[in-house]
């Protein structure tokens, strides 16, 4: 087979491939888009206010030494279990502020609740 | 009593090497394949050391270069012709002389066959490329994917180096006197550039099996390399900035869609490729069971124990087809070359259209997720996200390459189909 020949062929071939191998994944891209389409709801915008964050974060497992300084880890824990807890997107969440609540609850359950977390280990 | 001994030091290994080589140039074997018959077995034994060295040391790809190079060892052990210790004779599937109205003489394979011929029907009949393709599908998330459906054209677009490579190696084969590369071959070689290592051995066992072990080799050599490959040319072929676009956060994607998705696309590509069926089906067959989530048992034994398993009698057997006449010739060269053209063409392919949709989007689309198109998962896609992180640290682009990643597995099967149903009947 002369070279013109063999490439002719083959040119023919790639033309033919490329076009049926594109073909083949717009249709699947389309098909994707219309199950966006049909399946897909735009969360709505749940714009959660600082002191809501406080509500549901009780921030009682940090560690007492806590920095008021802003640490992006914590904030990033913050957002997740807000966002796993209210059933949304962290993306949908703004946290404005953050605050450690002080557990004012009596000595004796503080002992208590370290005594039932201490018997799990 | 001497008679035993001297019997036992005929039968010997040794003894088989020299007789070989003897009897080789006796039927006046000459030039180049002088040369193979004298020193081939040995230089095998040398090539397949120097693959386990690759496979342990350089840890390349070890899961299958380690098996592959070792069935080379194998199966290039000196033995005399007819020995009953042969595990494995790759003439059985290539040469026709051997074939009974040119199907595979199975009966005469279960007869005489060895150990790897057994587990080498396995590639033959193509059972194990779809198999390890269920086990890929169990792996794989296509969430990326349907929440971002344009980065499916960046996996079409990853396939130009399969059709550049095949041209080229047609071009090669009518220009190189020593080089026989028709059509078949040529997608063969091509395929390569899919970076999908069960694609190409599925593709090759059926058009062009005296290839196998050096494509394979080639195909898995170089998606080893993927790392070394793709960074320059990412960076030869996008600026400063189109590097370091940061790209919207992808939405979440509901349980029914990833359930009806995989169904759909067996749907599409039997309609249009049937011959990538086998492929894609099992492939989607795996992520379905995977989605489901009601199939947890399947799921885990697909792709751990059903997949290692299969990963050894392919790598075995497909190293263990590599014998000096058919491997040490200037056509395993000309592969290596073309595979890496084909890895490069592949990469440019998708970072192009990458580019091009940057522009159309008005730069909402990071062109390096493109080069993740390459089928190669997941090691395209950390690729892109490494190249994109060294120009922006804050920039996190490896979802957003596992679109194109996996679009390129079902690009590179459908372009397998493609081949096979221009070539195979």
């Amino acid at each position: 087979m002369s070279v013109t020949e063999a490439l002719g062929e083959g040119v023919m071939v790639t033309v033919v491939g490329l076009i049926i191998v594109f073909s083949v994944l717009i249709i699947l891209m389309l098909v994707m888009m219309a199950m966006k389409k049909i399946f897909y709801k735009e969360p709505e915008k749940t714009e959660t206010k600082a002191d809501e964050v406080q509500k549901t974060v009780p921030l009682q497992e940090q560690s007492p030494e806590e920095q008021p300084a802003e640490d992006p880890n914590l904030i990033a824990v913050l957002a997740a279990a807000v966002a796993a807890s209210l059933n949304t997107s962290a993306y949908n969440l703004r946290i404005k502020s953050y605050r450690r609540i002080d557990n004012n609850a009596p000595a004796w359950n503080k002992a208590g609740l370290r005594d039932a977390i201490d018997s799990r280990y | 009593m001497f008679q035993s001994i001297i019997n036992f030091l005929n039968s010997t290994g040794i003894a088989a090497l020299i007789t070989n080589a003897k009897d080789a140039l006796a039927a006046g074997a000459t030039g180049f394949d002088g040369v193979v018959a004298v020193i081939g077995t040995p230089l095998m034994l040398i090539i397949a050391c120097v693959l386990l060295y690759l496979a342990i040391v350089k840890e390349f790809e070890p899961l299958l270069l380690l098996p592959i190079a070792f069935g080379m060892l194998l199966s290039n052990l000196p033995m005399f012709a007819n020995s009953g210790a042969i595990m494995m004779h790759p003439e059985f599937f290539t040469d026709s002389k051997y074939f009974v109205d040119g199907h595979l003489d199975m009966q005469m394979i279960f007869a005489e066959g060895g150990l790897l011929d057994m587990l080498y029907l396995g590639v033959k009949l193509g059972i194990y490329p779809p198999l390890i393709f269920l086990g890929i599908g169990c792996m794989t998330d296509f969430g990326p994917l349907i929440a971002n459906p344009k980065s499916i054209l960046l996996g079409a677009a990853a396939q130009l180096g399969v059709f550049t490579t095949f041209l080229g190696a047609l071009a090669l084969g009518a220009l190189v006197p020593g080089i026989n590369f028709g059509v078949k071959e040529a997608s063969s070689i091509g395929i390569i550039g899919g970076a999908d290592g069960p694609t190409a051995i599925y593709v090759t066992k059926t058009l062009a099996p005296a290839l196998l072990p050096a494509i394979a080799i080639a195909a898995y050599s170089y998606m080893a390399l993927i790392p070394v490959i793709q960074p320059p040319i990412m960076k030869l072929l996008t600026t400063k900035e189109e590097r370091s676009i940061v790209m919207e956060q992808l939405r979440p994607v509901s349980r029914t869609e990833r359930m009806i998705f995989p169904i759909v696309v067996t749907i599409v590509v039997a309609l249009i490729v049937p011959d990538a069926v086998s492929l894609v089906g099992m492939l989607m067959l795996g992520n379905l069971i995977k989605e489901s989530g009601v199939a947890d048992r399947l799921c885990k034994v697909a792709q751990n124990g059903l997949m290692n398993v299969i990963t050894i009698f392919l790598g075995l057997t497909v190293g263990a087809t590599a014998k000096a006449e058919t491997f040490l010739t200037a056509e395993t060269l000309g592969i290596v070359v073309l595979g890496l053209v084909a890895f490069c063409f592949s990469t440019a392919g998708g970072l192009i259209l990458g580019k091009i949709m940057c522009k159309l989007t008005g730069g909402k689309i990071n062109p390096l997720i493109g080069s993740a198109g390459v089928s190669a998962v997941p090691m395209a896609a950390r690729v892109s996200q490494m190249v994109g992180q060294k120009e922006n640290p804050s920039n996190f682009l490896l979802m957003h390459a596992m679109g194109p990643n996996v679009a390129g597995v079902i690009g590179s099967a459908v372009a397998a189909g493609v081949f096979l149903s221009m070539f195979a009947h």
